[in-house]
């Protein structure tokens, strides 16, 4: 048998023969049928402060909202996500973005959320559920040491007051 | 997952069924379809664990992140299980996949619907021979169609009306008894299992904390550690175990459990009388051609591996292919057939991990691994020192149609040995 990627991490080898590999064998139907069973589960038990549906008829393309968590400098803000799923969901991640401009080190200046489920360490188990509850973790708890925005991160560990100061002033500000 | 939380499924007709979440695929959230049995002891369907691999390096499972070095083989058992208690949603996952499967020309391996009643009724390997898996667009027993008796040796007639009518008692599940017309309701009727259904390959009685191999043969795990062999080894179809022993499948074992308390109970009493020791960890490894014995984990580090990448052998599973590799010529599936060295030497009767109608008359070939993939890989992985590559050899090597690399001196370096039968 030639194996020339699942959805784990290699793509078809450019090498290879395309007579005679493994390739990725993920239909729309496929992805589109687990993608209408997470829509479910999320109308079903929503996580807290989330919810995410498809923009129109494009199954492929979610919005979400988050409400900012009390007790942080985004606690009353609402914060719209753009969800892109590839076509080979879940075997990639999802692509996720900002569409509410945020002051977070996590965050680049384009909305792009960089989060190790959202890259390296994504799982065909992972669901859009596990995602927005790890993004509403990291409006709690930022991981400065993996930033992408270094000038965020380095007031972060810092001057934490000065950084929620502006994390709150941005919130206001665009997600209000 | 909880095994007593039911999940409402939505299935395309709109019909509602209870699945409990024991037996539902964490990679497609739909009822287990011909499922495989990780090394961890998680489940998953077929395609989501093919789907799932990795191609460039060790493969991971998708719900605990072990890590795995061998595609293994759906596990019979569990697949004839879902078969009898959800009978309509996996006639329904059968039905989709099938489909799936016509579009992308890859197909999951067949079972002979002679083994649909109780792993008890399998056969000396416990699959079927490839004589019985010539129908490549039936993916496992077809209830009630023909071609199904004919295999299982049970006669039918068809009516005027072109109902078939069974003369005889059949051993495929949803079918009445003599003579009797066979109404589609019938067969989407949850049949009772019985203890039969899930004994253990070794002791024949009830399986306590069951262990799949990497064969998708089931085990007890006492029975498991048992076994006495340097290398683990199935007792049914020989295949070895890679890596050390596998953990306790925990769905199935809560799920058996459930379904017979009273004869767990006993099993559990009976297993803690004898207090069976376990036997540490014994690391299988893969051969290479030097005849060193080296885990699949070690060719990362290898400064000159032989390694084939994106190649699995349908015997063992073991991906990428360490050592030799032969592929068969004679097999025209897409998938194509591949052995690793061990594999080849020990002659596999096995059809393929893909369906593919290998026979023992098919020839191989045997294949070198393709250099300039391997140092591209390499080189993408920093695992090549700064120096340490000759510039001149890589402009003087092309690649040919069927991927391997030649190096452009006048004569053939790919070592091919002659087609041997």
């Amino acid at each position: 048998m030639m194996i020339s990627g699942g959805g784990g991490g290699g793509g078809k080898s450019s090498w290879s023969s395309s007579t005679s590999s493994w390739v990725p064998t993920t239909s729309v139907s496929a992805s589109g049928k687990r993608i209408q069973r997470e829509m479910v589960e999320l109308n079903n038990d929503p996580p807290p402060d989330c919810s995410a549906g498809p923009k129109g008829d494009n199954l492929y393309h979610w919005i979400a909202t988050i409400i900012g968590t009390p007790e942080t400098p985004y606690q009353g803000g609402i914060f719209f996500l753009d969800i892109k799923f590839p076509i080979d969901y879940p075997f990639k991640p999802p692509e996720v973005v900002f569409k509410t401009r945020i002051y977070h080190c996590n965050v680049d200046p384009d909305g792009r959320v960089s989060m190790g489920i959202l890259k390296d360490d994504w799982s065909p188990a992972l669901t859009i559920t596990k995602v927005l509850l790890e993004v509403r973790s990291i409006m709690t708890n930022p991981d400065p040491y993996n930033a992408v925005v270094p000038g965020i991160a380095h007031l972060y560990s810092g001057d934490r007051a000065k950084h929620d100061d502006i994390a709150a002033e941005w919130t206001v500000r665009f997600a209000k | 997952m909880e095994n007593n939380a039911f999940r409402d499924r939505i299935l395309e007709d709109n019909e509602h069924e209870e699945i409990p979440d024991s037996f539902v695929c964490c990679v497609c959230l739909d009822l287990l379809y011909k499922p495989i049995v990780l090394s961890c002891g998680h489940i998953c369907c077929f395609w989501c664990v093919y789907n799932s691999m990795n191609c460039l390096r060790e493969s991971q499972c998708p719900v605990c992140r072990n890590q795995y070095y061998h595609f293994p083989t759906v596990c019979q058992l569990l697949h004839f299980l879902l078969l009898k208690i959800y009978t309509a949603a996996y006639k329904r996952r059968e039905n989709q996949t099938l489909e799936e499967e016509k579009q992308s020309g890859f197909y999951s391996p067949q079972f002979d619907p002679d083994t649909c009643e109780s792993q008890a009724k399998f056969g000396h390997s416990g699959i079927p021979s490839s004589s019985s898996n010539l129908n490549l667009t039936s993916n496992s027993c077809n209830v009630g169609t023909s071609e199904c008796l004919e295999q299982s040796g049970s006669a039918a007639n068809e009516g005027d009306d072109g109902t078939i009518y069974y003369d005889g008692e059949s051993d495929i599940i949803g079918t009445p008894a003599k003579g009797k017309k066979m109404p589609q309701e019938e067969l989407s009727v949850q049949r009772k299992l019985s203890v039969a259904d899930v004994t253990c390959t070794m002791c024949k009685q009830l399986l306590f904390h069951p262990v799949v191999l990497n064969c998708g043969h089931v085990y007890c795990q006492t029975c498991v550690i048992n076994i006495d062999d340097e290398m683990l080894r199935c007792k049914v179809c020989q295949s070895p175990h890679p890596r050390g022993l596998p953990k306790v499948c925990l769905e199935l074992d809560h799920f058996l459990e459930e379904q017979f308390p009273e004869e767990y109970g006993q099993r559990r009493d009976a297993i803690e009388l004898k207090q069976i020791k376990v036997k540490p960890d014994t690391p299988s490894s893969c051969s290479l051609d030097n005849g060193k014995r080296v885990e699949n984990i070690d060719w990362w580090s290898d400064p000159d591996p032989k390694v084939h990448i994106g190649v699995g052998c349908d015997f063992c599973g073991m991906f990428p292919i360490i050592g030799d590799r032969y592929r068969c010529i004679d097999c025209k599936e897409k998938m194509g057939f591949d052995l690793c060295g061990d594999c080849y030497a020990s002659r596999s009767k096995l059809p393929g991990r893909f369906n593919q109608q290998h026979t023992s008359e098919h020839k191989f070939k045997l294949v070198p691994p393709n250099i300039i993939h391997n140092m591209m890989l390499r080189l993408a992985t920093a695992q090549l020192g700064e120096g340490s590559i000759d510039l001149e050899s890589i402009a003087n090597i092309e690649v040919t149609s069927d991927g391997a690399a030649l190096f452009d001196d006048g004569e053939d370096n790919h070592n091919d040995s002659e087609a041997t039968n």
